[in-house]
């Protein structure tokens, strides 16, 4: 394996090669920082330019484009609290605190640092695991997602922050929603109102997006009218060094959410139709749950940049396993690079590291090397963002509400999802006005979706039988650690109301 | 003085807009200028498939043939019945071409309630045929669809659906037989794949991705009307059950095009369909067969093609 890995460095340290890799990156940070608009929708417009390269550079340049475009949308989250992405918007949770208290600098260079720490990890693990991978995932049926979900829901259920009942009946609102549309297994149509956009159900961005980036954004608009406000963003006013700067000993200080975060990414990664977002969220719910001191959280504590950047940074690598040991993508984005694959004559599959071994230790090589070419650009980006932050907020708010309409519109083309989106601008306005999570929201039909899914082919498979479950060991490991987090949560529950 | 503005506008508008239609409607007959504009063409699903790959790289050879642009338009949604909608609502000018799976306009106006029908549409032309499929792992303990239903009998099987039509077509066979399976249905090939090589289902439906799979899957049954091109020796279910999935891989336009429009793109659909980089993508990467069929043979295939999905939805009626 090492000697195909360098091999493949042979291969790909190439001028034309690092150039490509470089313009990647470069367009991925823009676009995923832009609100709306993430690595999927970069891709998407990217893949027909790479039409006329050679696949190694096409090939490298799209990785290049889902790394930055994963990493990018921090930057509006932190800067602006309205997350460019759906999976950044655990990071805008520490990160907008962190920024508003004059460490915006700090805070986008523990971002960067830590997507490039997990992504390296995650690449790391894509090269060793991809061949034995196979047949482990090949273990992962639905009675497995089931149960691995509904560990993912026991996880996140603590995300709430303040008020539990709140965060509950935010959660219960978003796993309602995820119902309307057509039932999947019947396929009657559940509460589409005749309306054919609804069929599929409601549109993920433009809830995240509406809710999430969207309402921040009207929010501090009103803020703005009303009070005259800060007329610029709370930036790192004071130049004072300890303000700006981010020594490599205090970031490495977090190493133990690092790794955590991204193994916690790489096992999303590598397990289809999981995606970036729920890494995300998993892992600033485990980071959360493992801290001293959980209250810190939301307030501006780095580690919950880390634990959030560094696992959804780390889906990226770790979710071309299944695509390339499968042909299954992970994700949009990894079906995206599929049928980059395809049209670039490598068919994905079982037989792709046999028939075009060169080629992938190639973009093995491309990858590690993208990501210290990732750690350049992106630290050279940071006094550009910090500047263009600095222009008065009555300028980037307006642009920052066209790019979010844009940036929904753009994946599905239709005027129905940018409806969608204004509406949960309205309902995130209003949850945020009376101390709901909207985040628990988006999560609870996030997570609702799939979950449905999951356990009814589950239901129809073992004929409803609950005893299916004795001959899934991976089902009771992760039946196991769901009893273990609520009996623990329960526990303290109790503890602290005798406190 | 706003309102004289406003309404003089609109008095222009209107003017401007009847000069427009009277315009064309003088110009119709000499539609032999078609296209003088890009054309665009909407496929209706998600970026990333088979079909948007495939969609992609024929924009090309079309637009070479046409002498203009050709701008890719994804309007995904509801398995293709949002795109469709949208473009049986535009103009039939020839301006809007819908790339599409057959089954995206037959099976939604069929079963439920839209906002189109199966006369909303002129069909063009067809480019190729998606490879569907009943297969089953290479090692399962069965090699045809009468040894698969022979084992059904004494078995509780379990076997992977996309869509409520596959699912439909393979519950119509097993009430045919007196077999009964259970459908589990799944997203996509994506999730197929590893649920079938797993060993968590017995059986799946398969668009054309066990293709890829050579020595992991084999073919029991052919869904399409004929044999499928890279298993010539499997028979379709069409032999014995008289009834087959549509299989077509078209572009339509909003019925009342002009004939000649019609004409013209079906001309260029011909010549584009025999493009080098097109066909080396569809036999050597998407592993599907070049098939063009003009407008007038695939119109007939299509009447023919719905007739058989009513009776086979009438059948599996409960």
């Amino acid at each position: 394996m090492l000697e195909q890995l360098i091999t493949g460095f042979e291969a790909a340290l190439t001028i034309t090669n690092i150039l490509f890799i470089a313009a990647g990156i470069t367009l991925g940070i823009v676009i995923g920082a832009i609100p709306g608009l993430g690595s999927v929708t970069a891709l998407a417009v990217l893949i027909p330019v790479t039409y006329y390269m050679s696949p190694l550079a096409a090939i490298a340049f799209l990785v290049g484009v889902n790394k930055g475009g994963t990493s990018g949308g921090a930057i509006p989250a932190i800067l602006l609290n309205s997350p460019g992405t759906p999976e950044a918007a655990a990071t805008a949770l520490d990160g907008h605190p962190l920024a508003k208290r004059g460490e915006a600098n700090r805070a986008m260079k523990f971002a960067l640092y830590s997507s490039v720490s997990g992504d390296m990890i995650s690449d790391l693990l894509l090269i060793i695991l991809v061949v034995p991978f196979a047949a482990f995932a090949l273990q992962f049926g639905p009675l497995e997602f089931a149960a691995v979900l509904l560990f993912a829901f026991a996880l996140l259920a603590g995300i709430s922050g303040d008020s539990p009942i709140k965060g509950f009946i935010a959660i219960a609102i978003g796993v309602a929603l995820s119902t309307v549309g057509l039932d999947p297994v019947e396929s009657t149509a559940r509460m589409t109102f005749d309306q054919v956009n609804l069929f599929d159900g409601l549109p993920l961005a433009s809830i995240a997006i509406g809710s999430l980036a969207l309402a921040s954004v009207v929010e501090q608009m009103f803020d703005l009218w009303r009070s005259g406000g800060e007329s610029t963003i709370v930036l790192s006013q004071d130049r004072e060094k300890e303000n700006t700067q981010l020594p490599m000993g205090e970031f490495f200080s977090h190493w133990k959410t690092i790794i955590r975060s991204a193994l916690i990414g790489s096992g999303v990664g590598m397990l289809p139709g999981l995606g970036v977002t729920l890494a995300a969220f998993l892992s600033y719910g485990a980071a959360k749950r493992a801290s001293g001191d959980p209250s810190s959280y939301g307030k501006g504590n780095p580690n919950g940049i880390v634990a959030t950047e560094a696992a959804n940074s780390a889906v990226v690598g770790a979710n071309l396993i299944p695509t390339i040991a499968l042909g299954i993508p992970g994700n949009i984005a990894a079906a995206l690079l599929i049928s980059a694959f395809i049209i670039h004559g490598i068919v994905p599959g079982p037989f792709m590291m046999t028939m075009h071994g060169d080629l992938i230790y190639a973009l093995f090589a491309s990858m590690l090397m993208a990501n210290g070419i990732h750690l350049i650009i992106g630290k050279l980006g940071i006094p550009v963002w910090a500047w263009v932050a600095k222009s008065p907020r009555a300028l980037i708010l307006p642009v920052v509400f066209i790019l979010c309409m844009v940036g929904v519109y753009l994946p599905g083309q239709s005027m129905f999802d940018i409806g969608v989106m204004l509406a949960f601008a309205g309902i995130g306005l209003a949850m945020r006005r009376t101390g709901f999570s909207v985040v628990c929201l988006v999560i609870g039909f996030l997570l609702g979706g799939m979950f449905e899914i999951s356990l009814r082919q589950s239901m129809l498979l073992y004929k409803s039988d609950i005893f299916a479950i004795i001959d899934s060991p991976i089902s009771i490991v992760f039946l196991l650690l769901t009893l273990l987090i609520l009996v623990r949560v329960s526990f303290k529950g109790i503890r602290n109301g005798r406190g | 003085m706003q309102n004289t503005v406003s309404r003089r506008t609109i008095t222009g508008m209107a003017a401007a807009l009847a000069a427009t239609l009277s315009l064309g409607i003088g110009l119709t007959p000499a539609s032999a200028e078609y296209p003088e504009k890009p054309v665009t063409l909407v496929i209706p699903y998600k970026a990333g498939g088979s079909t948007e790959t495939m969609a992609r790289i024929f924009s090309i050879a079309l637009a070479k043939e046409l002498g203009q642009k050709v701008i890719v338009k994804t309007r995904p949604g509801a398995g293709g019945a949002v795109g469709a909608t949208e473009v049986a609502a535009s103009p039939a000018d020839g301006y809007t071409l819908l790339f599409a799976a057959a089954q995206s306009l037959l099976w939604p106006p069929l079963t439920q309630k839209v906002e189109f029908g199966l006369d909303s549409f002129t069909y063009v032309g067809q480019i190729t045929e998606y490879q569907q499929a009943i297969v089953a792992k290479a090692d399962a303990p069965y090699n045809s669809l009468a040894e698969l239903i022979a084992h059904g009998k004494s078995n509780s099987l379990n076997y992977a659906d996309q869509s409520a039509m596959s699912r439909t077509f393979i519950n119509y066979i097993g009430a045919e037989e007196g077999v009964a399976w259970t459908g589990i249905p799944t997203k996509g090939g994506g999730e197929m794949v590893p649920f079938l090589l797993g060993g968590k289902i017995d059986f799946a439906w398969s668009g054309g991705i066990h293709n890829r799979y050579p020595q992991k899957m084999k073919v029991l049954a052919s869904m399409n009307a004929g044999t499928l091109s890279a298993s010539p020796d499997v028979a379709s279910i069409s032999g014995k059950y008289g009834v087959s999935m549509p299989s077509q891989a078209v572009i339509v336009v909003p019925a009342r095009t002009p004939a000649t429009v019609v004409a013209t793109l079906e001309k260029a659909m011909e010549a584009a369909s025999k493009d080098a980089d097109f066909g080396d993508l569809l036999a050597n990467k998407l592993k599907f067969p070049v098939k063009f069929v003009g407008s007038k043979a695939l119109s007939a295939d299509i009447t023919k093609t719905a007739e058989g999905l009513k009776t086979v939805i009438e059948k599996t009626k409960n």
